[in-house]
């Protein structure tokens, strides 16, 4: 991305920022509260146009074309649950429709390593934050992408779930797959394999 | 540490004090004033409608529907008040008084005399109704005194049992379960009447058993409301916070006009009291498919309400044939509509159809197969009942039904599609001076216009002649062209979303 500018009526968030997330590497954002983020991962994701710069996603423009959304993932957005599905079927549902067998995408296995094997049969909206922040990052790995942006993926997590998480992202870029994550955690994005970088840099770097 | 109970009285007349010193001079006069203006405005232009539902000119059903409609409203008033609560406090009061020292009978006092007056008013309209569709005339006054305190109080006493099973834990599913069974008894007893000539009513009511049915009735109010009092401090916390919570979201969904809120929340709560067991998605079947039908197949008693429903158009039959068309056509998209949940919540935020990475095409394509199912089968048993009521001209109606599956279905999708009401549409200028949003009106016409598809059938049914093949033909290609055209029209590979723009 390249000269990103967006305000919020006449405050402004991000002013000529610049970065790049080299293909199968991870970036991680860092920066104080209201910074501007989510602001910079939405904009990533499509989900909010910038008042300027560009965004390119595989050296093409980014969309919200479904084709864009088989190459990309996010967790910018607050998870929805399908109503009377239960937190296996959510997983198995995310695997049929990308055409994976669930068993060989190894659903059990993901959601056992997320902590969430005693909870296969829960709907989950009765899931606590934490363990539906896990959901949330099982579905997320289990389909296939080549682009996953996660906003403080970390959040509401206990350490042992934080180590297995960043192990999680860390396997995912290893495989070949790139990351941009937002996170208050230096550890955690280290542990994920992302470079990190703080948004005051980002701003200058656009600057110079 | 002993803690004094505050005064609740003097907390709410401040409460007021501050609410009232934030609204502008005369707001709550002008607000009565609108209300009262609304309310005889509306009365002035139904008053003619609202006589032909509660007072005929001429008494014109049996005993038999009379029953049917007492048992309705006795198992629908007791479903309504347990939806509602019937005991609830306002949001903001669940908050802060809830937890306060505060004398809990005290403070749920108000919320009980607003229900026992809600529930002896419809009491009284439905005994209202009942007397005057059933019951000879000229009527002694004695006796049309008698029914109408006696329905108030009988509406009394379903409150106050509804009462005790908000208070309850064990019971309450059960009372609800046998609330819906004297519901769908009555509405088995209006079909019946309408398939068999049941005896009117003659002049011989007696006046003594009416007065001494109310007395009983006034000395069983009297004792359950005296027990009710007593115990109206034990209510568990969590069923008034429920009850706040729904009266919350009936306040919001009155005021962004969004009844999908009620529905939402409905909804939400029945799965939260569902336990599950994860199931395999049957994998020759499309995902979304299976999972339509893993949905249906988790709610039967929907099923089977809907299943219930086909008869309901039998009730239409003495109606304007065209009325009984269009029942049919409604009836296949609401018996569609119960497995439309997913696309509603698709509609909404496209988030989940982004993870599944699904173009919207491919959605709609999938989604709208369990709904067909449902409309096909729902208008095939429709039609087949009124067929073999012989309330239909000659014909293999039930053949009709077939191939009005892509009609319900389509309308139901539509409909599940609209999204919430969009407040920021272009209002337009009454007669009257009152400006309308458009935006609740297309709510309401998105999804029903879809049965436009359903017009051959609907001008066979109206025109009163016999079915022949060919019409089921017409019909069958309409209905097949029509989803089609349907889905290729408001779908497509390069779109996620799923809302309709309007």
């Amino acid at each position: 991305m390249d000269g990103l500018y967006v305000g919020y009526g006449s405050t402004p968030v991000l002013v000529d920022v610049s970065l790049r997330v080299p293909a199968g590497a991870g970036v991680c954002v860092t920066g104080e509260n209201g910074i501007g983020k989510s602001t910079l991962l939405r904009c990533v994701s499509s989900l909010q146009r910038p008042d300027q710069g560009t965004i390119k996603i595989f050296g093409k423009p980014a969309g919200s074309t479904p084709e864009f959304w088989r190459q990309v993932v996010t967790t910018v957005e607050p998870p929805t649950w399908y109503a009377g599905l239960t937190a296996r079927e959510h997983a198995e549902l995310v695997c049929r429709a990308h055409g994976i067998d669930p068993e060989e995408a190894g659903v059990d296995e993901a959601l056992e390593r997320l902590g969430l094997g005693g909870h296969t049969d829960a709907i989950p909206p009765s899931l606590s934050s934490g363990q539906k922040q896990r959901l949330t990052l099982a579905l997320t790995l289990l389909r296939p992408s080549s682009l996953l942006i996660l906003d403080e993926p970390e959040q509401r997590l206990d350490p042992e779930g934080r180590a297995t998480v960043a192990e999680m992202l860390a396997e995912y870029v290893t495989s070949g797959g790139s990351l941009l994550i937002a996170s208050h955690d230096d550890a955690f994005a280290a542990a994920s394999g992302a470079e990190i970088t703080n948004m005051e840099t980002l701003a200058a770097a656009g600057e110079s | 540490m002993t803690l004094q109970a505050t005064d609740l009285s003097a907390l709410r007349k401040w409460i007021r004090q501050r609410q009232s010193a934030h609204r502008e001079r005369g707001a709550t006069a002008t607000n009565v004033y609108f209300a009262v203006l609304f309310v005889a405005i509306v009365g002035g232009m139904l008053h003619k409608q609202l006589a032909v539902i509660f007072w005929p000119s001429h008494p014109n059903a049996s005993e038999l529907a009379g029953l049917a409609l007492l048992a309705t409203g006795v198992g629908g008033l007791f479903l309504a008040l347990r939806r509602l609560g019937p005991l609830g406090l306002s949001r903001p009061a669940a908050s802060f008084l809830l937890t306060a020292p505060v004398s809990r009978r005290r403070l749920l006092a108000p919320s009980l005399r607003l229900a026992t007056l809600a529930a002896a008013l419809a009491g009284a309209l439905f005994g209202l109704a009942i007397t005057g569709h059933v019951a000879y005339r000229p009527m002694p006054g004695g006796l049309a005194a008698a029914l109408l305190i006696g329905s108030a109080l009988a509406g009394i006493v379903i409150m106050l049992l509804a009462l005790a099973t908000q208070a309850a834990r064990v019971w309450a599913p059960w009372a609800d379960r046998l609330a819906g069974l004297v519901l769908a008894a009555g509405l088995a007893g209006f079909v019946l009447d309408s398939a068999v000539h049941a005896r009117r009513a003659g002049t011989d009511w007696p006046i003594a058993t009416a007065g001494i049915a109310a007395g009983i009735l006034a000395v069983l109010v009297v004792a359950l409301m005296t027990v009710s009092v007593i115990r109206l401090g034990r209510t568990p916390n969590e069923r008034i916070l429920e009850s706040a919570q729904t009266a919350g979201t009936l306040l919001d969904s009155a005021f962004g006009v969004e009844p999908s809120f009620v529905a939402d929340m409905i909804e939400r709560r029945y799965w939260a009291t569902r336990r599950l067991r994860s199931a395999r998605l049957w994998p020759r079947v499309p995902p979304l498919v299976a999972q339509d039908l893993l949905l249906a197949l988790r709610r039967p008693r929907r099923l089977l309400w809907t299943a219930g429903s086909t008869a309901l158009p039998a009730l239409l039959a003495h109606f304007p044939s065209w009325v009984l068309g269009a029942a049919v056509l409604l009836g296949g998209m609401y018996a569609a509509g119960a497995s439309t949940a997913n696309v509603r919540t698709d509609a909404a935020n496209p988030v989940l159809l982004r993870l599944l990475g699904l173009d919207s095409r491919q959605a709609v394509s999938e989604r709208i197969w369990v709904p067909g199912v449902l409309a096909t089968i729902w208008s095939t048993a429709a039609l087949g009942i009124l067929q073999a009521l012989g309330d239909l001209p000659s014909g293999q109606w039930w053949a009709l039904g077939l191939v009005l599956g892509p009609v319900g279905a389509t309308a139901a999708i539509r409909k599940a599609r609209v999204g919430f009401v969009r407040n920021d549409t272009l209002a337009f200028d009454t007669q009257m001076g009152v400006s309308i949003s458009p935006g609740p009106l297309f709510k309401v016409i998105f999804g029903p216009d879809a049965l436009l598809l359903g017009l051959p059938t609907l001008l066979q049914i109206a025109q009163g002649h016999p079915l022949t093949w060919t019409l089921v033909v017409v019909q069958a290609v309409v209905g097949g062209f029509g989803a089609r055209a349907y889905i290729a029209g408001t779908t497509g590979h390069d779109r996620v979303e799923l809302n309709n723009n309007y």
